[in-house]
């Protein structure tokens, strides 16, 4: 890992800087509840790795992190910005995916230029597409773009489904690149993910 | 949280001019609607002109009311009102924007066919300026009345018909004062219907933002994995 680790005293001393907190959540989707009770923390450059069959509670406890739902129970606290890409990747499919993207850094106050906003397609090898309107765009390109921005925790739903190796290898380069930096990142996923940066993984059992 | 804001707003105004074939929808309708009461009741103007003002008033609500479903469905279903969330943009502010630009893009045309399809309905050019005034700020208390009924029904199966039975009771008020201030009877600009219903429009525009961004709060883009 990158720069930031090296200045961290080892794991003894972690619980001090810890960044998300979730103590005690239950989770409900309607009337069912998902998950009864779940603690879990993660600290700054760490990956964690949430896995477990379709309806285990993956996407509810990402969009619970992101504020998106209320846990019926127990509570979540983060300390760092977020950065949310679900299932729908927050593109608009009549804007190009430029626009989109310098649409999203207003809404967040982020000073841009083109410049960056160039450099930032460039990274994810998607400058090639980034002129055209999104509804134009594969699956895989969208996702693309979508993980364009950098936030401080990534809650990632699904990085990779839909991406060929190429495509994966530059999702597993982007979060490698983020954590290196101290940010976190929480992914949902079925596949492997960013096997190099050592991530740890949270099973979430279905709950019939 | 300004930039936020000045993005928000010139993001819908792209996507408006983009997508104008909606807005031209919504002012087509509130044409036919008007223009098929003269078929119905004959080129009589004893007959119509009593009716035109309450004739214009229905239409524009119809109209208005055929819009709405519209508002937030594209932000959510392709995630972008998550985005809207997480961001230091608040929600309220969010839904203002939106109502703010679907007015201009719906019923500011509306505002301008108006005094035309009056004159069709044989209304005399000095009840114009009243009639046009009073819908602007009638139009605005519906935008925001939608606005809360667009969130609230946003994922609804059906949401346009259950958005019809929500916003048109709550819309009356906006109805009888407008069509009250709409033939003063001094012949001055400023009535109290007219006062009232500005006065419809400020609590609007206090409590819609506020309802809507609670409705959106937990409103999800269906998983289309």
């Amino acid at each position: 890992m990158g720069a930031s680790t090296q200045t961290r005293p080892e794991k003894t001393s972690r619980s001090s800087e810890l960044s998300l907190v979730i103590d005690g959540v239950a989770l409900a989707r309607g009337m069912r509840v998902i998950q009864p009770a779940m603690t879990y923390r993660m600290a700054a450059g760490e990956i964690t790795l949430v896995t477990g069959p379709n309806g285990s509670g993956k996407s509810t406890l990402l969009r619970a992190i992101a504020g998106r739902l209320r846990p019926i129970a127990g509570s979540i606290h983060c300390d760092v910005p977020i950065l949310y890409v679900g299932h729908a990747d927050g593109l608009v499919p009549a804007l190009s995916g430029r626009r989109n993207l310098c649409d999203w850094a207003g809404l967040n106050d982020l000073a841009t230029t083109p410049e960056r906003i160039d450099a930032a397609l460039a990274t994810l090898g998607a400058a090639g597409f980034a002129d055209l309107p999104v509804r134009l765009l594969s699956r895989g390109q969208r996702r693309r773009l979508a993980l364009s921005p950098n936030g401080a925790l990534l809650l990632l739903d699904e990085p990779t489904a839909g991406l060929d190796d190429a495509s994966r290898q530059a999702v597993d380069a982007l979060i490698a690149g983020h954590l290196a930096a101290g940010g976190m990142v929480m992914a949902a996923t079925h596949d492997p993910l960013a096997p190099g940066s050592g991530p740890r993984e949270l099973p979430l059992e279905a709950t019939s | 949280m300004t930039t936020g804001l000045a993005t928000q707003v010139r993001r819908d105004l792209t996507l408006g001019w983009r997508g104008r074939g909606e807005a031209l929808v919504v002012l087509g309708f509130f044409g036919v609607i008007i223009t098929l009461f003269p078929l119905a009741i004959g080129p009589d103007a004893a007959q119509l002109r009593p009716i035109a003002i309450p004739v214009i008033w229905i239409a524009a609500m119809l109209a208005c009311l055929s819009g709405f479903t519209r508002i937030f469905a594209e932000d959510v279903r392709c995630g972008w009102v998550d985005q809207v969330a997480l961001s230091p943009l608040p929600l309220p502010l969010y839904a203002l924007a939106k109502a703010g630009v679907h007015w201009v893009l719906t019923a500011l045309p509306m505002l301008v066919i108006a005094p035309l399809l009056a004159m069709m309905l044989y209304l005399e050019a000095a009840a114009m300026a009243p009639l046009v005034l009073a819908l602007a700020l009638g139009t605005m208390a519906l935008t925001l009345l939608g606005v809360i009924g667009a969130a609230l029904t946003e994922g609804a199966r059906g949401g346009g018909g259950l958005m019809a039975v929500l916003v048109l009771p709550l819309a009356l008020p906006v109805l009888i004062f407008g069509v009250m201030a709409s033939v003063p009877e001094d012949g001055g600009l400023v009535t109290p219907h007219l006062m009232l219903l500005g006065a419809v429009l400020l609590v609007l525009l206090a409590l819609a933002p506020l309802v809507a961004a609670s409705a959106l709060a937990e409103t999800e883009a269906e998983t289309g994995a």
